[in-house]
């Protein structure tokens, strides 16, 4: 490799939006690749579970719709990772869905490769019956049973078919869920870039305008990799990257900072140097891969647990406040003798009670447990085995949480100062990730299947 | 003595995938860093019981380049699951800010 391999990220989460000056100036600095990826687990388990987005259509149209735009202009591929937050095929599809509209609306007709990494039930099974899937922290082994229970469940692909798709000469890329980095790393590794430092940039602008000041929400991110070593610039011209910001990176989200896992291997960055090399770039060097043995892909999966009805009411009465704990037993015993006579059974439901102002963010860990109060936020939160029953349990414990006496009661007309009308709020099914687990492959694109988009 | 809250530049925590909660005390200068660093304040003995886990589960990580230590416990509740209160994990620094250590 002699010629600098240039790619550019466009936001930290498609549909987190970037700024078309920072766009258009990296389009300028004729990048090999345009991407972006749309995935986190960290708004919960959810979003893979429904198999729904955490951002809005309307944001990921604008996003995906500059990128094709421009990608298809200039003859740039443009790569989607873990598409509509999960990267399960109904995820996978929301974004076709979108990007069929964009193509429509601007007379473009890409060369679109999907790439899909929902699993089945049945070959999941079949590894955890072969002993090929371990725990990926504090979680029980992964049984059967376990994967009857899920919604969906999505394979964390590493770079392979991202190289396929390119290989077979797709101008957009449309993926499942893939680790962040291989969107990424994909593009020069099949150019023969060092592994390390192609794993080290790809880690770096996953997260986009992370890694610049100042901070403005996201924006566009410049990786250009070299023989021995690489550079990080934003797109954006009145913004810059800085050795703090850059070298910080590694530390977000990963439990630890100096080796990060892939599926084939292991970045190591604990003998990197960075360096200032004008006010908007910095230079990166010393990065290492470690290959493995094995190859692994991550695996997650969601479970639904229920449906939620919620309720919230602030409570100002001074008196109720300084024995509230005990009123919350009283009105529990209540609750269930009132959904009793329903047909409900204490098992067919949970009730959680959270007391905004009073420890509802720490709870037993709270360090200023003892604090004074003068107003509590009262959360009620009803997870019923089923939609009917969590609206019936969340009603009843709403008129009882109003109307139910107290020692000392003077506020006798009611309890609560409920914000709206209707004051229950119907979330709808609810989900636990149920698989957080590592499963070894025979083959990279075991997990993988891929598809042209037809337009 | 002082408290990390006042010495430090950031203190924060955040979700390292659903099963670990991360934190990361960063500091301005290398001279205020190096001191935490080496005092032995931060250790998984003092650092367990604000977490409420034991010694052995947490992981406690220099990171020179960056003037930060990190600091990696299992949630206590798997994010998003029944009974989590913070489902990024992004409020739960509190206690770490409030740390005290042998430097001024």
């Amino acid at each position: 490799m002699t010629t600098p391999i240039r790619l550019m990220a466009t936001s930290g989460i498609l549909g987190y939006g970037f700024t078309e000056e920072a766009f258009n100036q990296g389009l300028a600095m004729k990048p090999d690749l345009i991407a972006c990826d749309g995935g986190s687990s960290d708004p919960g388990p959810y979003y893979l579970g429904s198999g729904s987005a955490f951002v809005s259509r309307a944001a990921v149209k604008r996003d995906l719709g500059l990128m094709v735009a421009g990608g298809m202009a200039h003859g740039i591929p443009v790569m989607i990772g873990s598409a509509g937050g999960g990267g399960s095929d109904a995820q996978v599809d929301w974004t076709l869905d979108i990007l069929r509209e964009i193509c429509a609306e601007k007379g473009l007709k890409p060369k679109v490769r999907v790439i899909r990494t929902e699993q089945t039930k049945d070959a999941i099974k079949a590894k955890v019956r072969a002993g090929k899937v371990a725990p990926l922290g504090p979680i029980d082994d992964l049984t059967e049973a376990d994967v009857e229970d899920c919604s969906r469940i999505v394979a964390m692909m590493g770079p392979e078919a991202y190289q396929q798709a390119l290989a077979d000469g797709a101008d957009v890329v449309i993926a499942g869920r893939g680790t962040d980095a291989a969107l990424y790393a994909a593009l020069p590794l099949m150019k023969g870039a060092d592994p390390g430092l192609a794993w080290h940039v790809a880690k770096i602008i996953e997260c986009g305008a992370q890694v610049v000041e100042p901070r403005e929400g996201q924006d566009c991110v410049i990786g250009t990799i070299y023989d021995d070593h690489f550079t990080i610039e934003p797109g954006h011209p009145d913004r810059r990257s800085t050795v703090t910001r850059v070298s910080a990176h590694t530390l977000y989200e990963n439990p630890e900072p100096y080796r990060l896992k892939e599926p084939d291997g292991t970045l190591v960055t604990d003998k990197c140097g960075f360096e200032q090399l004008d006010e908007r770039t910095v230079k990166v060097w010393g990065s290492r891969y470690e290959p493995s043995d094995k190859y692994t892909v991550k695996l997650e999966g969601a479970k639904p647990l229920g449906y939620r009805t919620v309720f919230i009411a602030g409570v100002r009465d001074p008196i109720l406040i300084g024995i509230m704990d005990d009123f919350i037993e009283t009105c529990r015993g209540r609750i269930a003798r009132d959904v009793g006579v329903l047909g409900i059974k204490p098992e067919d439901y949970t009730l959680s009670v959270h007391q905004y102002g009073k420890n509802a963010v720490m709870g037993p860990l709270e360090p200023e447990a003892d604090a004074p109060i003068h107003e509590l936020g009262l959360l009620l939160d009803v997870l019923g085995r089923t939609e009917d029953i969590s609206r019936a349990v969340l009603a009843k414990a709403r008129y009882a949480f109003l109307h139910t006496d107290f020692p000392g009661r003077m506020c006798i007309s009611g309890n609560l100062a409920v914000p709206f009308s209707p004051s229950d709020m119907h979330v709808g099914p609810v989900y636990e990730f149920n698989i957080w687990h590592v499963m070894e492959c025979d083959d990279p694109m075991e997990p993988v299947r891929m598809e042209w988009l037809d337009l | 003595m002082a408290k990390l809250r006042d010495i430090a530049r950031v203190v924060r925590g955040k979700n390292a995938g659903a099963l670990y909660l991360t934190l990361d005390v960063m500091f301005e200068d290398d001279e205020t860093y190096r001191k935490v660093r080496d005092c032995g304040a931060i250790n998984p003995r003092a650092i367990a019981p604000l977490y409420g886990v034991t010694d052995n589960e947490v992981a406690i990580i220099p990171f020179d380049m960056a003037k930060a230590i990190k600091i990696t416990v299992p949630r206590r509740v798997r994010s998003g699951s029944a009974g989590d209160t913070d489902v990024y994990g992004a409020q739960q620094h509190v206690p770490l800010m409030n740390l005290e250590v042998p430097v001024s």
